[in-house]
């Protein structure tokens, strides 16, 4: 009796993961096309020497995002450490992860009326998960941060 | 110095970060290719152990049977009239000139849930719930000879390699100790529910067998000897107490399978299938202390 809770449990948590998870991704990276066309023309770089001499002002500017590990994906991995191989399906969370940091720090450093951001540095931390529960998947947190110059 | 950009746009559907693989197809064959490697790695590992299991000598069997009997948690009723009861009836069992590989011990355990079981070491438990189910001595007979059955081809001992090997294998592999599988105390339920030992259909027929050709040996006839099976066939369908089901039952082939089977082998043997029955002492049910107010009662 208990297994077959335990059995349902996960296969609908699997469930769940996936047709959520796949659902909001699809529909992340529709979203993050359309705002990468809007910051085209604000160029990013990460080099910080040499930096223009027609600087008059500068400004710290950082985009954070932090996105959740859906089940689905979190045993899909699992599996993945039995075999070994690319998990792809943590692929698209960081690159999702990546782009949406930056473009955030992209859209603030537009706010603030910048002409480029440089010394663009990326970081990645994981948040919970490694020490939690059955059902605490985890989730993926990218820091972009960068010099703004006016 | 200045740096001259050139806004590119990004490719739409050619993303080198993200590898182009349905996560559904991706899930489907990760799931399969583990299930298979490890039905097969179960399997070997398993009759390696099941192998080895069998010849670990008596003197460690003895250890090990003690071993398993400490970690049974029912309180075992103690020098009751019935115990010896049921060693007579078990060492009658035996046919003439064959000995039990080592020496039985009949466990009386209290408690309500309908079942009999045999450990390695010769163990052999009887539930005081199995005793209040039994309507006859030809019942109760071929249950333990099925039990003395599985004993003496060893199966408790191929059971408990098995088990062993599983629960092992699943921690190196890291289910149960991993935290995202739920952590140590998974591992700790299943090694319990593991150590409870299942055997195979195969083990369970050659059981069946065995135990009917000494209840035929017995009493020259099988007649009653299977009515149990009827009977708790009854009382499953009828009341639906799941938590009644003992694993003794639910480990077992079908009833109706197991019945059917039987009688075709009696056919084939030439073993009479009817006979009188052999009644149960009255006192089967009581425990020696409170014998008037069983008495009074029944
Ligand atoms: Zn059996």
């Amino acid at each position: 009796m208990e297994n077959i809770l335990q059995i349902s449990l996960v296969l609908f948590l699997l469930i769940l993961g996936y047709f959520f998870g796949s659902y909001r991704e699809k529909r992340h990276f529709r979203n993050l096309q359309l705002r990468e066309k809007q910051v085209l023309n604000m160029p990013i770089a990460n080099i910080g020497r040499n930096l223009p001499a027609d600087i008059t002002e500068t400004k710290l500017v950082v985009g954070i995002v932090v996105i959740s590990i859906d089940y689905f994906k979190k045993i899909s991995a699992m599996l993945r450490n039995l075999v070994g191989g690319r998990i792809t399906v943590y692929e698209s969370l960081l690159d999702r992860s990546r782009r949406e940091a930056i473009l955030r720090m992209q859209e603030e450093a537009m706010e603030w009326g910048a002409s480029q951001v440089l010394n663009v540095r990326l970081e990645t931390v994981a948040i919970g998960g490694r020490f939690g529960g059955k059902t605490d998947p985890g989730s993926i947190e990218v820091i972009a941060y960068g010099t703004g110059i006016k | 110095m200045s740096i001259k950009y050139v806004p590119k746009e990004l490719p739409i559907d050619d993303n080198v970060n993200v590898t182009r693989r349905h996560p559904l197809k991706n899930f489907i064959y990760l799931l399969g290719t583990v299930v298979i490697i490890s039905i097969i790695i179960f399997v070997l590992l398993g009759y390696t152990a099941s192998w080895l299991a069998t010849r670990i000598g008596a003197d460690n069997e003895i250890r090990v049977g003690k071993l398993l009997y400490n970690t049974i948690s029912e309180t075992e009723v103690i020098d009751d009239r019935r115990i010896y009861y049921l060693d007579e009836l078990l060492h009658d069992m035996l046919d003439v000139d064959e000995i039990a590989r080592l020496p039985l011990t009949i466990h009386l355990l209290d408690t309500e849930i309908v079942n009999a079981a045999i450990m390695p070491g010769g163990h052999v438990l009887i539930n005081t719930g199995l005793l209040q189910k039994v309507k006859s001595e030809n019942e109760l007979a071929f249950i333990l000879s099925h039990e003395l059955g599985h004993f003496q081809h060893q199966d408790p001992l191929k059971s408990l390699g098995r088990s062993l090997v599983v629960v092992s294998a699943l921690a190196a592999v890291g289910i149960g100790t991993s935290s995202s599988s739920g952590g140590l105390s998974d591992i700790v339920s299943w090694t319990g529910e593991l150590t409870i030992l299942h055997y195979s259909r195969n083990q369970e027929t050659k059981a069946d067998e065995y135990g009917l050709a000494r209840v035929i040996n017995h009493y020259g006839h099988g007649g009653h000897s299977l009515d149990f099976f009827n009977g708790f066939q009854k009382f499953e369908d009828g009341e639906r107490q799941l938590s009644q089901v003992s694993q003794y039952f639910a480990s077992h082939p079908e009833n109706q399978e197991r019945i059917d089977y039987l009688n075709t082998l009696a056919v084939q043997k030439g073993w009479n299938m009817e006979g009188e029955l052999t009644s149960l002492p009255d006192w089967i049910h009581c425990p020696d202390m409170d014998e008037e107010q069983c008495e009074a009662e029944n």
